[in-house]
């Protein structure tokens, strides 16, 4: 239906001025299998109509079951309106259930309560089919999309562990989302992802005592490990409550005020690695890194400039098909 | 009589036979408008109804008055709309309340119409020592399974101390709260959860009234005298009352053990009954009829477990709306068993059953585990908050459900002897059903508004300020609320006024992790047929499931989205009370490729409406199909309105239902390819 090029760039133009429908519909076509035309087809009319614009940032929400991080999306939705009138988010929230019939139960609006017809706001949810790191297979290119058209787009997953890593990879500025005393310092210490995210947020800070110390508690462990931070300096930690409505516009404004964004060519070698290891496992790895991805890793580093082009996903990944398919023959 | 002692009869103190009073006859009404209830009313007590039990409206429930756009949809439909004291000057009008004993179905807004009920009897001079009755305000039931609570627990909770504080004090024949045990079991509840859930609220009462510390030690006796409860009773006759014999004697010990109660009257289990609707059949409601005697039986046959009051519903409940004549029909039954039958002259007929006694014993040992694990929880205001209680309800539903759809669970006329000569019951001009009058909801929009625009504007925002105070400062909020009621003030507007101050509250739904336990042929075409379309279009099918209305009774929707994942959907369901914009626009979001909506109200016509309405402006065209209490007459007006497929209480068949929205579903153009 929409394969021809001009209905493609009618959805497109819609979906740029924010109506709820096109977006929905391009979403569900990303997250169709074999949806690589597709994508070149979407991304290259994105480029065409909405040529050298900024992108919009990403944030990653993410913690264990129970910390509160829908609740906490909703009263960052509701203040998001009010604080920032000519700005628009997107969410994606990406929910673990599954079972044997593959179905799932995707319960995250529950906890957010939205504006309705307002085009400032969408809410995206996914099934997380399975896949570890809390990300679907799908997950990055929607995001990709979703910052064309929005100015803020939030990835809220479930995470225990190691598994919040993936989410910060493809976010500019990522959260843990912890509840007071949980215990987890000890754990994330162990794991080694306290160097993950940006930022840190003790949520349920109903009780200003226990929250006070839980956040000492944070801030002692992540100084015992600052050495290995990446820029050395502690990194911020909020302490909300939904139920208070308490630190919550403070975690917007800094949201709101955040400049820096990651490496969009790191992202995508990053996000492109991952696939091949889950298409072709370290087979596939081992040829791309040998051919292709040496060759541009050299020319990145080679650059003192940084004046380089953009890599495009879909591009990369046709070209390592075809080396694959190669070397499969 | 001889002076040799009948142990079969009871006597009184001079060894002449006594029986025993009956209950007191009920019949849950109310409908329409404040003056159409009052005839109702008047009527009822002139047939030999000894009690009122008032109805509300789902807006005067959910704290909404009329004149509210989410009221428009739902006025006068399943109970009687109460604005402001104009209202209940005229549903008792000629009723003398001082002799009445009134019970009030209602919740989240209990405190509300106790207010309007004291200003009113103050109004006619009567004294409150005089005033007899009850306000359910069992806020967790709410949470769990009716789905009327607007504030969050520990908020409504101080309401329902509030009340009991007050009542003590000014209206000491009054039961501030009645733990209401019935709509868990119309969500599924088994016995000892029954037991168990109900006990548990009632302990989590206590305590909170205990916290407060505000009465002296036999002020407490008396407030655990109060406490009334409000059961169901099943068509497992025998169970059920052993159920009833257990609640008995759990309450004694636990009014003894934890709560020290030396006067042996405030110890006593005092309860009233509806008997269940929830296994009465669309198909050959007829038989309803039996059912009803039979679950009747369970709480009056056993002495030492005789229920204080019973209503009973009407045999063609699960079609719609009774007329007055089937609910006469109810109260006749009563009055049979009570005046017609020896039931009555006889001790208890089962003490010393071995049988009985250890199924009592049985169901009391159980019931006790699940207690303890909720009171090591942090007790039911936890076992609220973290969903505990809710997806144990789920679960017992799904099982009940599963056994129907493999007739495990034999349901007559439903799963087995299902051919039947079709009730001439049914064939009255009226289809055997009532309808509300749609045109009725003006007079009550007029009242509201005479009463806004005569009231002093001044004093009831002076009244409602001082309210919305006293929330914030902890104050008991009772004698606000009664200033607030003479001063006119809205239904709605006191509600808002305290929404304001303690927020709505919006609690799990329960559906999460859970399984069906289907595995048949039937579940395996499903599967494939979903798997078809997986293939076809790249990506599961999405159903948004919605509540929308102020109607909570959620089995239906629940039991769909626990459906439809187990057959393979990706399901998106977001709990009651949704609007239906709110719907269409998760549908929309969502690229859903179907909606399902579950609407047990009666309001089906106006809500499905507002639903196509709001899918036009998103140009979006996602087939509707519907579930609930619908009946066929309104079938061709709802798909020409572009209903898809229309589900009622005969399609009990969840994978039959599920067949049907996946074929739905496969046959719509792929929306994008």
């Amino acid at each position: 239906m929409i394969d021809t090029k001009e209905s493609l760039s009618q959805l497109v133009s819609e979906a740029l001025l924010g109506e709820k429908y096109p977006i929905a519909k391009i979403i569900s076509r990303i997250e169709t299998e074999k949806n690589l035309e597709f994508r070149e087809a979407l991304f290259q009319e994105l480029s065409l109509q909405k040529p050298n614009t900024k992108e919009g940032l990403t944030i990653g929400i993410t913690g264990t079951p129970g910390a509160g991080k829908s609740s906490l999306l909703g009263e960052l939705c509701r203040l998001f309106l009010e604080f920032a009138p000519d700005k628009k988010m997107a969410i994606v929230a990406i929910d673990p259930s599954s079972n044997v019939s593959g179905g799932s139960i995707l319960g995250d609006r529950t906890r957010v309560q939205l504006p309705r017809r307002d085009i400032r706001l969408y809410f995206r949810s996914q099934p997380s089919q399975l896949e570890l790191g809390g990300l679907n297979p799908y997950t990055y290119h929607v995001i990709r999309f979703l910052r064309q058209v929005f100015d803020y787009v939030f990835i809220e997953t479930v995470g225990i562990g190691q598994n919040e890593i993936s989410v910060s990879l493809i976010s500019d500025l990522s959260f843990l989302v912890m509840q007071p005393l949980g215990g987890d310092q000890v754990q994330f210490m162990k794991s080694g992802i306290m160097e993950v995210p940006e930022a840190f947020i003790i949520n349920k800070c109903d009780e200003e005592s226990l929250a006070n110390s839980s956040y000492y508690m944070l801030e002692s462990t992540l100084e015992f490990i600052k050495d290995i931070l990446p820029d050395q300096s502690l990194p911020p930690i909020f302490k909300t409550s939904v139920t208070k409505r308490k630190g919550i516009e403070e975690l917007l404004q800094y949201i709101l005020q955040y400049q820096r964004r990651k490496d969009k060519n790191t992202e995508t070698l990053t996000q492109l690695s991952q696939w091949i290891r889950n298409e072709y496992g370290r087979w596939g790895i081992a040829i791309w890194e040998e051919l292709e991805s040496s060759k541009w890793n050299r020319a990145v580093k080679q650059n003192p400039l940084g004046g380089i082009q953009k890599l495009k996903y879909e591009e990369e990944e046709r070209k390592v098909v075809s080396l694959i398919q190669t070397k499969i023959k | 009589m001889s002076a040799e002692k009948k142990e079969y009869l009871l006597v009184d103190e001079n060894g002449q036979g006594k029986p025993d009073k009956p209950w007191i006859f009920r019949t849950y009404a109310g409908h329409t408008n404040a003056k159409a209830s009052n005839e109702l009313y008047r009527k009822n007590l002139s047939k030999g109804q000894t009690g009122l039990s008032i109805a509300f409206d789902l807006p005067t429930q959910c704290g909404y008055s009329s004149d509210h756009e989410v009221s428009r949809p739902e006025i006068g439909k399943v109970g009687v709309p109460i604005n402001s004291l104009e209202d209940f000057r005229i549903l008792f009008d000629q009723i003398p309340i001082e002799e009445m004993n009134t019970s009030m179905t209602i919740n989240g807004t209990s405190m509300w119409l106790l207010s309007l009920y004291v200003a009113l009897a103050e109004e006619r001079g009567v004294p409150l020592e005089k005033l007899n009755g009850t306000t359910q305000n069992d806020l967790i039931k709410e949470y769990l399974a009716r789905g009327t609570y607007i504030y969050p627990p520990k908020d409504s909770m101080k309401i329902i101390v509030d009340m009991y504080e007050y009542c003590l004090h000014k209206i000491p024949k009054w039961n501030p709260s009645n733990i209401c045990s019935y709509h868990l079991q119309e969500a599924g509840a088994t016995p000892v959860q029954e037991l168990s859930f109900a006990l548990a609220t009632a302990i989590a009462v206590l305590d909170a009234i205990k916290e407060r510390n505000c009465f002296t030690e036999e002020e407490f006796e008396q407030c655990v005298g109060r406490i009334s409860f409000f059961v169901n009773a099943g068509i497992r006759f025998v169970e059920e009352m052993c159920k009833m014999r257990a609640f008995t004697e759990m309450w004694q010990e636990i009014t003894t053990e934890r709560y020290k109660v030396k006067t042996a009257k405030y110890r006593v289990f005092r309860y009233g009954v509806q008997v269940n609707s929830l296994g009465l059949t669309e198909e050959q409601p007829e038989n309803n009829a039996w059912r009803i005697l039979i679950e009747s039986l369970g709480v009056t046959l056993s002495r030492n477990a005789r229920c204080r009051a019973l209503q009973l519903p009407a045999w063609n409940e699960a079609l719609s709306l009774p007329r007055p004549w089937d609910q006469q029909w109810s109260l006749r039954l009563q009055q049979v068993l009570a005046y017609e039958t020896d039931l009555l002259e006889y001790p208890d007929i089962f003490e010393g059953s071995k049988v009985i006694e250890s199924k009592v014993k049985a169901l009391k040992e159980e019931a006790k585990l699940e207690i303890q694990k909720i009171i090591d929880m942090g007790g039911a205001l936890v076992a609220i908050e973290n969903g505990y209680m809710k997806s144990q309800l789920v679960k017992s539903q799904t099982e009940r459900l599963s056994k129907i759809n493999s007739n495990e669970l034999v349901i007559v006329g439903k799963n087995k002897w299902t051919d039947g000569i079709k009730s001439p019951l049914m064939t009255d001009s009226d289809g055997g059903i009532f309808k509300v009058d749609p045109k009725s909801a003006e007079q009550t929009l007029n009242v509201l508004g005479e009463a806004k625009a005569r009231r002093n504007a001044e004093l009831a925002k002076k009244s409602l300020d001082e309210l919305k105070q006293a929330a914030k400062d902890g104050k008991n909020l009772m004698p606000f609320s009664v200033a607030c009621a003479k001063a006119l003030v809205t239904t709605g507007e006191w509600a808002d006024a305290l929404r304001e101050v303690y927020g709505e509250y919006n609690p799990p739904t329960g559906v999460d992790g859970q399984k069906l336990f289907l595995s048949d042929d039937k579940v395996s075409t499903v599967r494939s047929k979903v798997e078809a379309f997986t293939k076809t279009n790249g990506h599961r099918p999405k159903i948004v499931v919605g509540k929308p209305g102020l109607d909570g009774h959620s089995n239906g929707a629940e039991m769909i989205a626990v459906s439809a994942k187990h057959s393979g959907f990706d399901v998106i369901y977001s709990g009651i009370r949704l609007s239906p914009e709110e719907i269409v626009q998760s549908a929309v979001e969502e690229n859903a490729n179907v909606i399902g909506l579950s609407i047990l109200s009666g309001s089906h016509k106006e809500i499905v409406k507002q639903l196509f309405d709001e899918l036009t402006h998103y140009k979006a065209k996602i087939p509707v199909v519907i579930g609930g209490i619908i009946p066929e007459s309104d079938f061709e007006e709802l798909k020409a309105m572009g209903i898809r497929e229309i589900f009622t209480p005969k399609d009990y068949d969840l994978m039959s239902i599920m067949e049907k929205i996946i074929d739905i579903v496969s046959k719509e153009p792929a929306l994008v390819s």
